[in-house]
């Protein structure tokens, strides 16, 4: 489903630096990783890349067959509204609306009507624990509370792959911990695939198979040094 | 398409979220929309009535042959009226009548009644009652007042009115009131007999009103016309002549609405600058929209649709507001603002496509204002805005050059002449000026800032550091003060420039220590000859000079000038008068320019005002010949003065040479120099004595002439006033927008500063010292461009509106205490910004507004 090949990424500055090089990474459907690596690896920009907001100097990047990087920044976009769902580690639930509306927006963007909206939205809500907070407002959650509203948004339109920055950076571990199963137990439920960038070995354990990336490239957690 | 959800997170959600500033860029721009559709209407309504008062004096005509002198022989109606092609003709005698126990004077007509018809039919249908009536047009001392005269008079049929004839009252009987549609302007109509016997016109027509026979070429008759009528006699349409009446004022209505659309330009810039900060302060909003699936250009029609939303509102508001200006203004002050043009109230006539015009203007306004903003956001590296802890960057480009282009384009525009009469160009260089400062801004807070003193303590350096990290911010709250300020200081300085020198100019043409007016240009009252010997030979008085008025015609493209005669001595004008040019600064002094005998046969000395050296492209030393009582009289431009008074030019002439040529002895105003210790009211007194009983006159000291002077031109600078406050008004929202919104958004600075250890004071000193430092960078520049736009002001827009020349004079104290204000107000906002940043529990309740 996802074939990312040989990416190369580098970033302007004195001296140039060069962050990613030569990555691969293949994902099947419903196939959940973790990424890990040390601070400034590159895996935020790896997860950026992957989901269309840069674009690599080289190498290629696959969503069921089509390949990203030769796509201009609107296609990258309306593929990322249909196709990818996003759980950030700010959780960057939208402050002036609801519970409800947050999870409701991506439903919204794909023209989804309004009552199989309110159904999904309700089932999302329900599933991540959050149903009876749906009419509030998003400011007054909590950071486990929003962490899950961001789960349900990021599910809710059905994504094929969802990618996860940290999710449970902000959060103490009981939450964290709920996070973490919650968002595993919706990829599996959907059949979606999942990347989880983490630093964090627990996270990084409720994935099928954890990656490590490091100046050589992504590998295999075993096969680093 | 663009789900409603979606428009109500990233659109609506907004605009209630932040509450103070949605009003506050609503309030913008309906501020410049009201002061733009408030002026405009009136501008509107005052041309309307004096293009109907002009085209009512020629009804359904076809051609006028006039007068442009103070009227021609009526032999020649009867030569005219036998001229092929030429259908019907209706004489007429116009003057202005000075009024016994009221100020001013009121427009008579006298026509032939029967003639008169023909070619108003709204008079014919008034004949039937008309001709049964005791006081028919035809009867003596009859007069018709037009509906607005018979209003503001307050006078019904069968009441008298009292006008003056030289010193002699005599009365007019009202005979009726003729309807709105058949007399538009203020006036009157008599018998053209009684009004040629009584007013002391035997002999003399003002014009002829000529019907054409159908399939004659108007062409044809205006070259026969042409070729026997006498220099002091014009042939125009009434098209031309309501064109000729709407060209007087066009600079003065222009000009007002130049600065209703600097308001608005003014609040556009306002929505520019709080637009700009919010889209600073939401780039994370807008990072996720984009993660999340929305196109960068849905989220750059999402923000436009914003700002529209706030335009709309602005817009209707503004109309709202617009429409009770108007309507105020036209009924307390007239449709001419104070200026002079028309006189009298007047009603708001209201036209769908004007409101719809100014509710798009506020509509594009906003939009406009909100581009660039909007660009900015739907270009935000999505990446790195949702990083936690992301701030905006000090991604503010030096645009140097830029600013320096748009200053030497400003300068090559100034050198542009005005067009059609009009200083576009002026106004053109000031908005590139204006431009040029904005874009300027970051290299000036750049260099402002690395020159900056260090400030000692940490409070101190903490502050700078802000603003320097921050620099786009400060760019953008500054931005915003530098718009507004620059405005007002411009317009304090011309308008200061213009009243000093209104007053200068008072002193300067006022020596005497008493004057006595009777009637004015064109107006039926004077004093004789021997009134005014004998106001001489009163005691007390130890010197006189006589002054005459009359109207002249320089060229049928323009408006009559005045010509003034006056007791002058002409090598030593420049005494009485304020001369700007003369012929001593020529190397070849022009014929006249010399005494002795042969000055007799050479052409007659005068000296013209700026406005008539404009009009007319004269310089001193130049001839030229003027119409005086039938005849040409060559004349030479011996110098130019300063003149506020004479809007269509004016020439001055010695009274001696006007009486030689004219045979004309009338007075307008004696110029009387007392004797020492002579006491004012005494000699009042004692003019009343020699004058005719019930002779109206005017008695002024220069006190009292300065006084009227001055009262007149606030009353028509009271709208300039009012734009400088809404300037004033729309810098400190736009300072307290960008402090405020900055220093709301800070609340985790502040929480670590404390966590070091600096007090609740000293972050409020430091909120003060970035407060004091923003607002006197803007106040800074602002002084600067706001000088440099009073210097269009004065030596190009006004010089190329009303010819006038003025000295620069520099409100400083009203501008000290102005910028010191604008700081003040600057370190104020960020103090109680700070404060409720900084207050607790009520962090969270204080949402980040402004």
């Amino acid at each position: 489903m996802l074939r990312v090949e040989n990416l190369v990424k580098s970033f302007a500055g004195t001296p140039h630096r060069k962050v990613l090089d030569g990555v691969s990474l293949h994902l099947s459907a419903g196939e959940y990783v973790a990424v890990m690596g040390e601070s400034g690896s590159g895996k935020s920009t790896l997860l950026n890349l992957i989901a269309g907001l840069d674009i690599p100097q080289r190498g290629s990047i696959r969503l069921d067959g089509q390949e990203l990087t030769q796509l201009d920044d609107a296609s990258r976009t309306r593929l990322r509204r249909t196709r990818m769902g996003f759980v950030f580690q700010a959780f960057h639930l939208l402050p002036h609306l609801s519970v409800a509306s947050n999870v409701a927006l991506p439903l919204a963007l794909n023209g989804v009507n309004r009552d199989r909206t309110a159904e999904r939205v309700e089932e999302m809500l329900d599933a991540v624990g959050m149903l009876e907070r749906q009419h509030d407002a998003s400011s007054r959650l909590s950071g486990g509370e929003m962490q899950r509203v961001a789960i349900a948004r990021a599910l809710a339109h059905r994504p094929r792959l969802v990618l996860a920055d940290e999710p449970t950076g902000n959060l103490d571990a009981d939450s964290a911990a709920e996070v973490l199963a919650l968002l595993q137990r919706q990829l599996k439920h959907d059949n979606a695939a999942g990347i989880l960038v983490t630093h964090s070995e627990v996270a990084a354990a409720t994935t099928d198979r954890i990656y490590r990336l490091t100046r050589d490239g992504l590998g295999p957690r075993d096969a680093s040094p | 398409m663009i789900a409603p959800l979606l428009f109500d997170a990233a659109v609506i959600g907004p605009l209630r979220h932040s509450p103070g500033r949605t009003v506050l860029a609503v309030l913008a721009i309906a501020l410049g929309v009201a002061l733009g559709l408030a002026i405009h209407l009136i501008n509107r309504t005052a041309a309307d009535e004096i293009s109907l008062a002009a085209r009512s004096a020629y009804g359904v005509a076809d051609l006028a042959v006039e007068s442009i002198a103070s009227g021609f022989d009526e032999n020649l109606y009867p030569m005219i009226a036998r001229l092929p092609g030429v259908a019907a003709v209706s004489p007429e005698v116009e003057f202005e009548a000075k009024l016994v126990g009221r100020r001013g004077a009121l427009k008579l007509r006298g026509v032939d009644a029967f003639r008169f018809r023909a070619m108003q039919p709204q008079f014919a249908a008034l004949a039937g009652p008309m001709s049964h009536d005791s006081y028919a047009p035809t009867a003596a001392d009859a007069i018709y007042l037009s509906a607005s005269a018979a209003r503001e008079l307050a006078l019904n049929v069968g009441d008298t009115l009292m006008v003056q004839v030289g010193l002699q009252s005599h009365p007019l009987h009202v005979g009726g009131v003729l309807p709105q549609a058949a007399m538009e302007d203020r006036a009157g109509v008599l018998d053209i007999g009684t009004a040629q016997w009584k007013f002391g016109r035997l002999g003399q027509l003002s014009r002829l009103n000529l019907r054409l026979a159908q399939g004659t070429s108007e062409k044809r008759v205006r070259e026969m016309l042409a070729a026997m009528l006498p220099a002091t006699v014009r042939v125009t349409t009434p098209g031309e002549a309501t064109d000729e009446a709407l060209r007087l004022s066009r600079a003065y209505r222009s000009n007002l609405t130049a600065l209703a659309l600097v308001a608005l330009f003014t609040g556009g810039f306002f929505v520019y600058s709080t637009q700009s900060l919010a889209m600073l302060r939401r780039r994370r909003e807008f990072a996720i929209l984009h993660a999340i699936g929305v196109t960068r250009g849905e989220q750059l029609w999402l923000s436009l649709c914003g700002a529209a939303l706030s335009g709309l509102c602005g817009a209707a508001l503004g109309i709202a507001m617009g429409v009770g200006i108007a309507s105020f203004g036209l009924q307390a002050i007239g449709a001419d603002l104070g200026a002079g043009y028309v006189s009298g109230p007047s009603s708001l006539d209201l036209r769908l496509p004007e409101v719809a015009a100014f509710a798009i203007l506020g509509l594009l306004v906003a939009i406009v204002g909100a581009l660039r903003p909007a660009l900015d956001a739907s270009n935000i590296p999505t990446a790195s805005a949702l990083k936690a802890g992301d701030v905006a960057g000090d991604d503010i480009r030096p645009r140097g050059a830029l600013a320096l282009g748009l200053v030497g384009l400003a300068a090559m525009v100034l050198a542009v002449p005005p067009i059609d009469g009009l200083p576009l160009p002026g106004y053109a260089a000031i908005a590139l000026l204006l431009l040029a400062a904005i874009v300027a801004m970051p290299s000036l807070v750049r260099c402002l800032l690395r020159y900056a003193p260090r400030l000692p303590g940490v409070t101190g350096q903490l502050a700078m550091a802000q603003i320097w990290g921050a620099a786009r911010y400060a760019t953008l709250s500054i931005a915003a003060i530098i718009v507004s300020f620059s405005l007002m200081v411009s317009m304090a300085i011309m308008v200061t420039s213009f009243r000093q020198s209104l007053d200068s100019w008072t002193q300067k043409l006022l020596p005497a220590d008493v004057y006595v007016r009777a009637g004015y240009v064109g107006q039926t009252s004077y004093l004789d000859e021997h009134s005014a010997r004998q106001i001489a030979q009163l005691p007390g008085v130890e010197r006189v000079e006589f002054n005459r008025f009359a109207q002249i015609q320089l060229s049928s493209q323009f408006a009559p000038a005045t010509l003034i005669a006056r007791t002058l001595d002409p090598p030593s004008a420049e005494r009485a008068l304020w001369l700007v040019g003369s012929v001593a600064d020529l190397d070849h002094k022009p014929a006249g320019a010399s005494g002795g005998a042969a000055a007799a046969l050479q052409p007659v000395p005068v000296w013209i005002n700026e406005v008539a050296a404009d009009l007319f492209a004269l310089r001193p030393g130049d001839a030229l010949e003027l119409p005086l009582a039938g005849h040409q009289v060559a004349v030479s431009v011996h110098g130019i003065w300063r003149d506020y008074e004479h809007q269509n030019g004016a020439i001055v002439m010695n009274r001696d040479a006007y009486v030689r040529l004219t045979g004309d002895l009338a007075v307008n105003t004696v110029w009387i120099w007392m004797k020492e210790g002579a006491s004012v009211p005494a000699l009042q007194e004692a003019i009343r004595g020699v004058l005719p009983a019930g002779a109206e006159f005017d008695f002024r000291t220069p006190g009292d002439l300065r006084r009227m002077s001055l009262a007149a031109f606030d009353r028509t600078f009271a709208v300039t006033y009012l734009l400088e406050l809404v300037a004033v008004f729309i810098g400190l929202f736009g300072i307290a927008a960008g402090i405020s919104s900055q220093t709301l958004a800070r609340r985790a600075e502040f929480g670590a500063l404390r966590h070091l250890g600096l007090t609740r004071a000293q972050v409020g000193t430091m909120l003060a010292i970035e407060g004091t430092v923003l607002g006197a960078m803007g106040v800074a520049v602002g002084l600067l461009t706001g000088a440099i736009i009073s210097l269009i002001l004065i030596y190009v827009v006004n010089r190329q509106s009303f010819h006038w020349s003025m000295d620069l004079f520099v409100p400083a104290g009203w501008l000290a205490a102005l910028s010191g204000a604008l700081i003040a107000a600057a370190a104020l906002v960020a103090v109680v910004s700070g404060r409720q940043a900084m207050s607790g529990d009520a962090v969270r309740a204080v949402k980040e507004d402004w």
